[in-house]
């Protein structure tokens, strides 16, 4: 192939995926852009574009509250699904043999029953006189005049359950490259099982756990629907400001310019965070990762 | 391979990006008006009559008709011809009008002849001129059959623009046996309580409640009255006495007991499967409001949708849907045709019962006024200020 | 008792694993449950009140949620492809080459993930409609592929990161074309990483509401169709249909897993032939 076509090689790739994205994101975000900068009332004038910068301190100001919550939750939820997805992950990716595919349908089967229907079912499980919630206050989980239901508690668990495929798929996918005879290799040149997991494994299965992280955090920012079904006025999101800003108060510029500053604060937090990993695990250049 | 990383390299970059930045700025500044929203500016126009044929789509809230065999809209459709597609997409006023609003903003309404809103949410989009007027004399059976008390209410005098599909009751859902003394809403604060209440995130049925509790009239309060009786919202619900504020998820919490009494609709009684659970009527009074039928500027096929507004005020036609929907039925003479639910007054109030009830009110003043009001609402639910 | 204890120290991975399965599906039991309940009024109410098979016969009797749901499946399928042959072929070009533009292109991919729905489904429609587009499947369609490409590509990325070139190279070294080393082994070695990034697209897919609501005109999906029906009450239809799909996908997937064991086991009793020389 000659040196020009190799160089447009991943141009071609990259276009669809591009054009589509560039179409049908960045034009819809310009337009957004746009709405953050004009001032009015939808009721009286309309709204006009007025470079107004306003909107974006008065959206920080107004709901910093939330954003700090929204952050908290999100990490949270992150962390568990972390925790939670890591051993089942490993165990369908090296220890399922050939009933992978059923495993991995199962971990996404919830989701086909939509969002509405299967928070019922958890508020059935959970609800204030279940046994579920006996059993978690005789744990001493939940205090004995407590509730599960209406709490941060309720809306960081809702979160994690919701977004638990996010971090079973890409651990997943990286870890079941990796073959299990670089463990038994490992072991024969007397490595402990820990010191087999943390030089072999967890290596291989970094591209996938900083994959997990990202796709379930970065979403779970702006989530609003598990605080608006789980939680109480004490635990709205982001999300929920925004939802209220767009729909009932009908104010398009500042319900934009919250979105954009959410935004930002949520790409500021993962470049700390790549930073940290590791943009090899990341954006995978090839030298890094060897 | 050459890494971007040198000089020419990145300036090339950057030209690229600008290049890519203008392209995306002029496919979208093709579409660029210079105000948004504002209202439509194309005046009032009426509904036009004519022969009553052809299609039409009519938007309505879910389970407001029986869409099974033989309902309504097949005997609409045997008796004129006009084939209806009928669909149930209005599930929040607020969120029918967030994705409605482009396209009405146009003068389009998406291929709808008819939708379904409450009074206030009929009243803004008629002020922002998204709706057709209707003339009466293309509505003779409407206006012949309508209840005396929804003739002429507050946000439509003269029901230039609105007809009542169904009405409702706002009062209180009560669980007999766990919250027996729950008369009045202000009983919704009591400590006792605490925690197992919930209020509707609706804010013209909450607030207009709460003033109404304090001895307040809710249809001639002041925009202060408003903004105390939200302070009083917030305090209970920073201090955990309203568990949450809900839309009509608080069904499932009657249901399994955590909650034991809420501010809640009429016509809930029916899907709440605990029968502890009975809809009361506040000592103070309730709230009426009405779900109304609209003509949006450019509907298609008004007659037909003029056709089906006659249709449906038919006794015999209506007392299928309220006996199905068991709401207010905004049609006299219906309750001769279902003896057995004419002693319902759920469905047939009589002026005794409701003597006491304000008809669902906007908050007062300018429309900065009502922004102001619906603010303050707002961020009381998210937790703000 | 050192036996158990032995026993328990081998399986904790499997067990555990069991375990978090099961959590899993813990909505989808309570759903399956509910869908035996005796109810009065046809409509979901999680309170058991008595065993009945009156919805399991009536199952396809509620024509709005069969053509809901059909709508969703046929959206979720089609946007599921596109979106995973697109998003892969992306995720290729990040990890494999050097080029402008790469910050761009990440830019590009994370944002839709940090953008709250309602924003974007606000956007998309006013940008639909200043374009001239209908509403319904098509918007929906290309709605879904959009927000699903970005998660495509970050699971997809993940697999081809540290992937082990020493295969391809050995092709290239026999002499086979790019084309064919793409195809008969980088893209089964990847199978694993795509097949995992459509289950996530289709997930994404059918369960979507914020961004369908605005897009979808008057077509019903599934999760649209829920939430509407959820003012009134959910017909317990519902929960029959949600418990079909789940079993009838998973007895597929069993059965065919079955036969795949079945052929195996034949060819192992069966003696390969002698290649001709």
């Amino acid at each position: 192939m000659s040196t020009l076509r190799r160089r447009l090689v991943p141009y071609g790739l990259l276009g669809p995926g591009a054009i589509w994205l560039l179409l049908f994101f960045a034009v819809p975000m310009y337009f957004m852009g746009e709405m953050a900068l004009r001032s009015g009332s939808l009721d009286t004038g309309g709204f006009t574009f007025t470079w107004e910068w306003q909107n974006f301190s008065d959206a920080l100001s107004g709901s910093n509250e939330q954003l700090v919550r929204s952050f908290v939750y999100a990490g949270l939820a992150t962390f568990f699904a972390l925790l939670i997805a890591y051993p089942l992950a490993y165990a369908i990716a090296l220890r399922a043999g050939r009933w992978k595919l059923l495993l991995l349908f199962a971990v996404v089967a919830p989701f086909f029953t939509t969002y509405l229907i299967r928070t019922i079912a958890w508020k059935t499980i959970l609800a204030d006189a279940s046994p579920a919630v006996d059993v978690l206050q005789f744990l001493h989980l939940v205090p004995q005049d407590g509730r599960v239901l209406a709490t941060g508690g309720a809306v960081v668990a809702g979160l994690t359950y919701n977004f638990l495929p996010f971090m079973i798929l890409p651990i997943y996918a990286s870890l079941e490259r990796m073959d299990v005879r670089l463990i038994e290799s490992a072991k024969d040149l007397y490595a402990s099982s820990t010191q087999a997991f943390l030089r072999v494994t967890l290596p291989i299965s970094a591209p996938g756990i900083v994959a997990g992280v990202l796709l379930t955090f970065i979403p779970a920012v702006g989530d609003y629907v598990n605080a608006l079904l789980l939680g109480g006025t004490g635990q709205s999101m982001v999300g929920n400001v925004i939802q209220s800003l767009y729909l009932q108060q009908r104010d398009y510029p500042e319900a934009s310019a919250l979105s954009f500053v959410m935004m930002l604060a949520i790409l500021a937090v993962v470049v700390v965070y790549l930073r940290f990993a590791g943009t090899g695990a990341f954006m995978g250049d090839e030298e890094e990762a060897k | 391979m050459r890494h971007s990383n040198d000089s020419a390299g990145r300036g090339r970059a950057a030209l690229l990006a600008l290049l890519a930045l203008i392209a995306a700025v002029a496919i979208a500044a093709c579409g660029d008006d210079d105000s948004v929203g504002g209202g439509s500016d194309s005046g009032t126009q009426v509904a036009k009559s004519g022969p009553v044929k052809g299609e039409i789509t009519i938007s309505n809230w879910p389970a407001y008709m029986d869409t099974g065999k033989d309902n309504t809209v097949a005997e609409f459709e045997d008796e004129t011809g006009v084939k209806v597609d009928y669909v149930e997409d209005v599930n929040d006023n607020a969120e029918f009008f967030g994705k409605l609003r482009p396209q009405l903003e146009q003068g389009e309404s998406g291929g709808r002849s008819i939708f379904v809103v409450t009074d206030w949410m009929a009243k803004q989009m008629f002020d922002l001129g998204y709706l057709q007027e209707i003339d009466h004399d293309d509505l003779q059976t409407v206006f012949a059959n309508i209840r005396p008390d929804l003739e002429s209410p507050a946000f439509d005098p003269e029901r230039k623009f609105s007809v009542p599909w169904q009405s409702g009751l706002t009062g209180m859902m009560v669980n007999e046996k766990l919250a027996p003394d729950v008369k009045s809403v202000n009983d919704l604060f009591d400590p006792k309580y605490k925690g197992k209440v919930t209020m509707l995130s609706e804010m013209r049925d909450t607030v207009p409640l709460v003033m109404k509790a304090d001895g307040v009239d809710p249809t001639e309060a002041s925009k202060q009255d408003w903004l105390d009786a939200i302070d009083k919202l917030r305090d209970a619900a920073e201090s955990g006495q309203i568990r949450r504020f809900t839309g009509n998820d608080y069904n499932q919490d009657m249901t399994n007991e955590n909650v034991v009494a809420a501010i809640g609709w009429s016509g809930d009684t029916s899907i709440i499967e605990n029968p502890d659970v009975k809809w009361r009527m506040p000592t103070e009074g309730c709230i009426l409001w009405s779900d109304n039928m609209v003509i949006p500027k450019g509907a298609p096929n008004t007659p037909a949708a003029l056709g089906w507004m006659d249709f449906v005020y038919e006794p015999k036609v209506q007392a299928d849907i309220a006996a199905y929907v068991q709401y207010v039925t905004p049609v006299d003479g219906v309750a001769e045709i279902l003896p057995k639910l004419a002693d319902n007054q759920l469905i047939f109030p009589d002026a005794q019962f409701t003597e006491s009830c304000s008809t669902q009110p906007d908050p007062p003043g300018s429309k900065e006024d009502q922004q102001e009001v619906t603010e303050a609402f707002q961020d009381m639910i998210t937790g703000q200020g | 008792m050192s036996g158990a204890w032995q026993w328990l120290r081998r399986n904790a991975l499997l067990l555990y694993a069991g375990v978090a399965v099961l959590y899993m599906l813990l909505p989808i039991i309570v759903i399956a449950l509910f869908s035996f309940d005796q109810t009065s009024s046809g409509k979901l109410d999680y309170r058991w009140s008595g065993f009945t098979l009156d919805y399991w016969k009536d199952a396809f009797s509620d024509d709005a949620v069969n053509e809901a749901m059909i709508t969703s499946l046929q959206l979720a399928a089609l946007s599921t492809i596109v979106a995973t042959a697109i998003g892969t072929l992306m995720a290729l070009a990040l990890v494999r080459h050097q080029f402008r533009g790469r910050g761009a292109a990440n830019l590009l991919i994370i944002l839709p993930m940090a953008t709250p729905e309602i924003v974007i489904g606000a956007s998309l429609l006013s940008m639909f409609l200043i374009y001239g587009i209908q509403l319904g499947f098509t918007t929906l369609f290309i709605a879904h592929v959009m927000f699903s490409i970005s998660f495509v590509v970050v699971v997809v990325r993940s697999r081809l990161i540290g992937f082990d070139r020493s295969l391809e190279e050995a092709a290239a070294d026999l002499g086979a074309p790019p084309l064919t080393t793409f195809r008969t082994i980088t893209l089964p070695l990847l199978a694993p990483g795509i097949v995992a990034a459509a289950l996530l697209a289709f997930a994404l897919s059918i369960d979507d509401f914020v961004i369908s609501n605005f897009n979808s005109g008057t077509t019903e999906t599934f999760p649209l169709y829920i939430f509407g029906v959820s003012l009134r009450g959910i017909p317990v239809q519902v929960n029959v249909l949600a418990t079909l799909l789940f079993a009838v996908t998973v007895i597929g997937i069993v059965f065919v897993l079955w036969q795949q064991q079945r052929a195996e086991r034949m060819a192992a009793v069966r003696p390969e032939p002698e290649p001709a020389v």
